[in-house]
């Protein structure tokens, strides 16, 4: 009997000793991808009658791409103002008092479906003690031109599948390029969407500040973003994947695309950017070898990703 | 929980039951075997102390990919494990690792074996579908009522080569209504050397195996058994993959009824219900020269239920057997720079894949007349796939299926005639296979022979396989001649193939390949065996091995083995016995370099050993020694991962004792 109940023992001390947890996937993907899909108020603005609320996601504002939906109420009568023109202008103003602009809807107009007025900022980068943004905004109500300005916060965007660059293009021009969506990328292939934006250089001298003409931005029309995501850290060898589909735009004026996820982990998006003409405005082929050890060498125009 | 709170019960039970035994032994209970070819008693010619691997390796139609020292895979029929079923008395037994460093034969242990039985072709059908056949390894059971009520063996040895020490231990107990099996055994080594004498590193194992068997009687014609093996290997060395084996560990666990009929047709129905888990852990920080670490932990449980019945009236008998069993496969991929707690990149190389089978098989043989027989058999299986994480297997299949259900039958038939010495056998075969986990949902699964990452299709066809085989024999008091051949035509046959798309992503790869299907492969068998006793002491035999595969194009297929031949003389005086053979192989000409391989070269192996037999009071005893590989022949084999080489001289030592 006793070498019955030395196996029971033993036995049961295999079972129930303990090993190596299951990896939780979904759990996984979950704390790496902060998600928010909500609108939410981000800050509001009063002048005369009127109050102007500006809706982000999250409830706040981030560097990269902000979808904004601006809502006008007339606060004597709590009546929604829908026929307004809308504009709106975002200045950064640095310690030295230069100021500067980052790509945005000027002309923002009434989305009559949904009920709000609906823009976009690409804020170039976030709030410090030497550089602040300052939204100026106007409106007409009641053949009445009201214009306000807010100083706001733009918060670090700590998705990194929203991250976004600003480069100099070969043809001298200041272009932006922001990622849209998926905010929270799978194992699969995921469609990708990003904004490309361009600085249009004044052409006249500025006038009373802040003046429109100096601080335009348009959204690029007819250009390429050609697409080779790689993983870049030296273990994953310039790890890629297949199934991969260069950005083109569609008519809501942004550029889509297909990314192949194959794993998670950290991803760089290497872009070549085209013009109508196929010429490069910026980029560069990456080596397609598989180099185990040697970090990935990334174009000259790229966006890391990480999920 | 589950099986902690049934391993107590079966503890209080076996007190109970031992309180009640009695003594009247009217009827034992005994296997009505229809057919089988089975390899009785686990040693081989040259050695009486063998590894499950060792022994397999003494039949004809195993070969072994071999990794390193340890869970070398079984090749039957120059098949690998994907085309054959490997079950433990039917039960199917699914390894956890997606690199095949856990074939199912390495989770048992030869002293709680009895027999393996090896079955060709779709003659292997009865414990599930199979292109190459089944080899089935059977448990030992210990019979009622044995007039001996205690039986042990105890076997230590010692082989200097890799500094292997072994200890492994079995007791049984017959009383008329309770029997009880028990085994216990621990081998470790160290690293081996080869023929150069130079030390092959990560080539150690340890290996702890222990098995129960308890069986009651619950009536004169029926009886309860409840089985458990546990198995753990840790610290294995793969000298031919780019990481270790941390920690494998296997519960396999069964409960039986089994009902005996004294009369009509049906004689016994033998039903099973059992419950297997396996967790295996790759280990890669154990090579310094590995930059980034991956974490390769796999997990493989199975519940399953086999019910067999055996049939027999006059000339006719007949085996019918219901298989069904509900797999779930899971690996992990998980890499880490050299700061451990960042992470680089996660991946699932299983993710999280369900296998569930049921099949219904059938085996029927007539006595014709004296001399002759036909054997008829077939079975019909539902095979369906589950994968959960489908995303990953969109990657590369964009849009296919999360679920998949196949269906596998198999058919096969045989002739036999024996005119006076003289016996032939011709028979033929049809049947289906699904792909296996990683053949059909495998992503990223490293190849460290071809180099190649390989990543799993959905969408792969059933291979089917066409088979015809023929044996002649000839036998005497003195002589015995044996001949077979068999031919196999595989339909969709699964084989990776370069992709064009996707890059590689493990450490060492060069490369993707998808498993694909080629219209077609071919594999051609031969064996000849013969033995002749030259004195009535001295005994000679010799065996010639052939294969031939063929992909569709006429190139050739890895892991085939070139012609090979094994001759050994076994000589017997009094207690003392001495068997010396030698083995080779010839040059592999008919290699793959698609698939990763090189010319091998031809290599002889010359062994010797001689044992003797002695008694201490009742004790019997046995001790032997000998040497493999005596003239210390650097090589290695087709087979052999990466050209690995083989073990140098090896003297080994080893003492067996039966009470």
């Amino acid at each position: 009997m006793k070498s019955f109940n030395f196996w029971i023992i033993a036995l049961l001390f295999a079972v129930t000793s303990c090993t190596i947890d299951k990896t939780d996937y979904e759990a996984e993907t979950g704390s790496e991808v902060p998600e928010s899909y909500e609108f939410k108020e981000a800050t509001s603005l009063t002048s005369g009658n009127y109050k102007i609320s500006i809706e982000a996601l999250n409830g706040a504002f981030y560097k990269g791409y902000n979808e904004l939906r601006l809502k006008i109420t007339n606060t004597q009568n709590n009546q929604e103002l829908t026929t307004a023109s809308v504009t709106f202008l975002p200045i950064l103003s640095n310690a030295d008092g230069s100021k500067s602009s980052c790509p945005h809807e000027y002309n923002v107009a009434y989305d009559a479906t949904n009920k709000y007025y609906s823009g976009y900022s690409v804020f170039t980068g976030e709030s410090t003690t030497t550089a602040s943004w300052k939204l100026y905004i106007s409106f007409t109500a009641d053949n009445q031109k009201y214009e306000i300005n807010k100083d706001v916060t733009v918060e670090k965007q700590s998705n990194k599948n929203l991250n976004m660059t600003a480069f100099a293009g070969n043809d001298g021009e200041q272009y932006v390029i922001a990622l849209v969506s998926p905010q929270k990328p799978t194992v699969s292939e995921n469609a990708l969407v990003a904004g490309i934006y361009k600085y249009n250089k004044p052409t006249t001298p500025a006038g009373t500040f802040p003046d429109p003409s100096q601080f335009s931005y348009s959204e690029v029309a007819g250009y390429t973003l050609k697409l080779d995501p790689r993983m870049p850290e030296p273990s994953m060898g310039n790890h890629s994947s297949p199934n991969n589909k260069d950005l083109t735009q569609e008519t809501d004026g942004l550029y889509h695309g297909v990314v192949n996820y194959t794993m998670t982990g950290n991803w760089t998006l290497n872009f070549i950017m085209m013009n109508q003409n196929g010429l490069i405005v910026k980029g560069t082929i990456v080596p397609t070898d598989h180099t185990p050890g040697v970090e990935g060498v990334k174009s000259e125009l790229y966006i890391d990703t990480l999920f | 929980m589950k099986y902690i709170i049934m391993l107590l019960f079966l503890g209080i039970s076996v007190t109970a039951q031992n309180q009640h035994a009695h003594h009247d032994s009217i009827k034992k209970l005994e296997e009505v075997t229809v057919k089988s070819a089975t390899k009785k008693k686990i040693e081989t010619e040259m050695k009486m102390a063998v590894s499950v691997d060792e022994f397999l390796s003494s039949s004809d139609n195993i070969s072994f990919i071999k990794r390193g020292a340890y869970a070398w895979e079984p090749l039957l029929n120059n098949m690998s494990t994907e085309r054959s079923t490997v079950t433990i008395d039917g039960m199917h037994v699914f390894g956890a690792c997606t690199d095949k460093m856990d074939p199912i034969t390495s989770y048992v242990e030869s002293n709680n074996l009895a027999s393996i039985d090896i079955k060709s072709g779709q003659e292997g059908s009865l414990h599930g579908s199979t292109i190459a056949g089944s080899i089935d390894l059977k448990r030992k059971s210990t019979q009622f009522g044995l007039q001996k009520r205690w039986n042990g063996a105890y076997q230590t040895g010692f082989e200097f080569n890799n500094k292997q020490f072994f200890n492994l231990g079995n007791v049984s107990y017959s009383g008329t209504k309770f029997v009880a099996d028990g085994s216990i055994s621990y081998r470790t080594a160290d690293n081996y050397s080869d023929g150069n004498n130079d030390e092959v590193k990560h080539s150690q194992y340890n290996k702890f195996n222990t098995s129960l068997g308890l069986a009651y009687k619950t009536s004169e014609l029926s009886s309860l058994r409840l089985d458990a093996i546990f198995d753990m290997a840790k610290n294995v060395g793969y000298p031919a993959l780019p990481m270790d084996l941390w920690l494998s560990r296997a519960l396999i666990t069964s409960a039986a009824y089994k009902q005996l009929f004294e009369e009509g047709l049906v004689r016994v129905v033998d039903t099973k219900v059992y419950f297997n888990t396996i967790e295996h852990y790759m280990d890669d920080t154990t090579r310094p020269e590995n930059l980034v670490h991956m974490d390769m932990p796999g997990w493989s449980t199975t519940y399953g239920l086999v019910s067999k019945a055996n049939l027999k009236k006059n000339d006719y008998s007949s085996e019918i057997q219901l298989n069904a069993y509900d797999n779930l496969s899971i690996a992990e991929m998980r890499m880490y720079p050299q700061d451990r707690s960042e992470r680089t990149m996660f991946a699932y190389s299983w993710p999280w894949v369900t296998t569930r089978f049921a099949g219904l098989s059938m085996n029927n043989s007539w006595d014709i007349s004296e001399r002759s027989q036909i054997n008829l058999g077939g079975s019909l299986g539902v095979n369906y796939n589950y994968s959960k994480y489908v995303e990953f297997n969109w990657i590369f299949h964009p849009g296919a299926p999360q679920e998949k259900t196949r269906f596998l039958p198999s058919l096969n038939a045989a002739y036999n005639l024996n005119i006076d010495q003289f016996n032939f056998s011709v028979g033929t075969g049809y049947g289906h296979r699904a792909p296996s986990v990683s053949e059909g949902y495998g992503y990223y699964i490293y190849n460290s022979f071809d180099r190649y990452d390989y990543i799993g299709d959905p969408n792969l066809k059933n291979e089917i396989s066409y088979e015809g085989n023929a044996s002649a024999g000839f036998k005497n008091e003195r002589l015995s001649i044996q001949g077979k051949i068999n031919y196999f035509y595989i339909q969709n046959y699964i084989i990776g193939k370069i992709l064009s798309l996707g890059s590689p992503m493990n450490y060492q790869s060069v490369g993707v390949k998808g498993y694909t299907s080629l219209d077609y492969a071919t594999l051609l068998n031969m064996s000849a065996n013969v033995s002749y006793d030259i004195l009535e002491h001295l005994h000679w035999k010799g065996t010639l091995t052939y294969a031939r595969g063929m992909d569709d194009k006429g190139g050739n297929l890895p892991f085939i083995r070139p012609l090979s031949y094994l001759t050994s003389l076994h000589y017997m005086y009094k207690n003392f016995g001495i068997q010396t053979s030698v083995n080779g192989d010839f040059e592999q000409i008919n290699y793959s370099p698609e698939y990763g391989e090189d010319l091998t070269g031809a290599y002889t192996i010359w062994n010797i050993s001689a044992d003797y037999s002695f008694k201490i009071n009742k004790v019997k005893s046995t001790i032997q020694i000998g040497a493999e590989n005596l003239l210390n022949e650097y090589y290695s084999t087709y087979a052999d991962w990466g050209n690995i080489p083989r073990m140098g001289r090896n003297i080994f030592t080893s003492l067996k004792v039966n009470f």
